[in-house]
């Protein structure tokens, strides 16, 4: 089974947000900035529900924020 | 000699932990911050810290005191045996104080952990028992060398091989979190 690659567009979107600092968005879904940073560039992948909380934050779907890509 | 081995045994437990921990973990890319900007740290990565170096001291400390007067005058000797003992139930007491804090944050559920860091905290013992392996084939095989011939191994060292063994498991499983945090 070929390994899949989750990205996201998390930077973009806190900057399309009014330039929502990485803390600002930790508060509002009840996680470290650290996780936001590691999330950011792609270490670390969410659970469903952090990624469903994000992607709200943003209010947005979570396939805007986190797209699968199939690698080889 | 034996004193080596259990030197010896404890840096060999230790790169197990951590080649355990390694491979157990995917090859991701570099975190790149700012120029200037430091990784922030979470609560449990400090508290973590916080112990495992008062608790490595400890240990550290424990094995010189024993080392320097040697096995049977540490377990003879009251004013030697009393005092390393002393030096490892404060570190017992360090690493209470540890698991205490984090079954607080973790009952309370108050925030101060998130899903990254109980992700860590379940994966951090994966080293732990390879360590005590490690441990306790080298206290074996360096115990059979020492005393083969004679057929009586002190019992002193019955006490020696519990104390590694659950400072080898208490390092271990505080060295998986802070490794952790730097492997995900």
């Amino acid at each position: 089974m070929a390994k899949a690659t989750i990205r996201n567009e998390i930077r973009r979107l806190r900057f399309e947000h009014g330039e929502m600092t990485q803390q600002a968005l930790a508060d509002r879904v009840g996680c470290s900035r650290q996780t936001i940073i590691v999330l950011e560039q792609g270490r670390y992948v969410p659970s469903l529900l952090l990624a469903l909380q994000i992607a709200r934050v943003f209010g947005t779907t979570v396939e805007a924020v986190f797209t699968m890509e199939a690698g080889g | 000699m034996v004193i080596l081995w259990g030197v010896a045994a404890l840096g060999a437990a230790f790169c197990a932990m951590l080649i355990v921990v390694r491979r157990a973990q995917r090859v991701l890319p570099p975190i790149v911050l700012p120029p200037g900007e430091t990784m922030p740290t979470t609560a449990l990565q400090r508290l973590a810290w916080q112990s495992l170096v008062p608790i490595f001291l400890l240990t550290l400390a424990t094995a010189a005191v024993v080392a320097y007067n040697g096995v049977a005058v540490a377990w003879d000797n009251d004013a030697v045996r009393l005092p390393a003992t002393g030096l490892l139930v404060a570190a017992l007491a360090v690493f209470t104080y540890y698991i205490g804090r984090v079954r607080m944050w973790i009952i309370r559920d108050n925030g101060t952990l998130d899903e990254r860091d109980r992700a860590i905290l379940s994966s951090a013992p994966a080293g732990q028992a390879p360590a005590m392996m490690v441990t306790l084939a080298a206290w074996m095989i360096g115990l059979i060398e020492r005393y083969h011939a004679s057929h009586l191994v002190p019992s002193a060292y019955l006490y020696l091989i519990f104390w590694s063994l659950l400072m080898v498991s208490i390092l271990a499983s505080l060295a998986g979190v802070v490794i952790g945090y730097r492997r995900s």
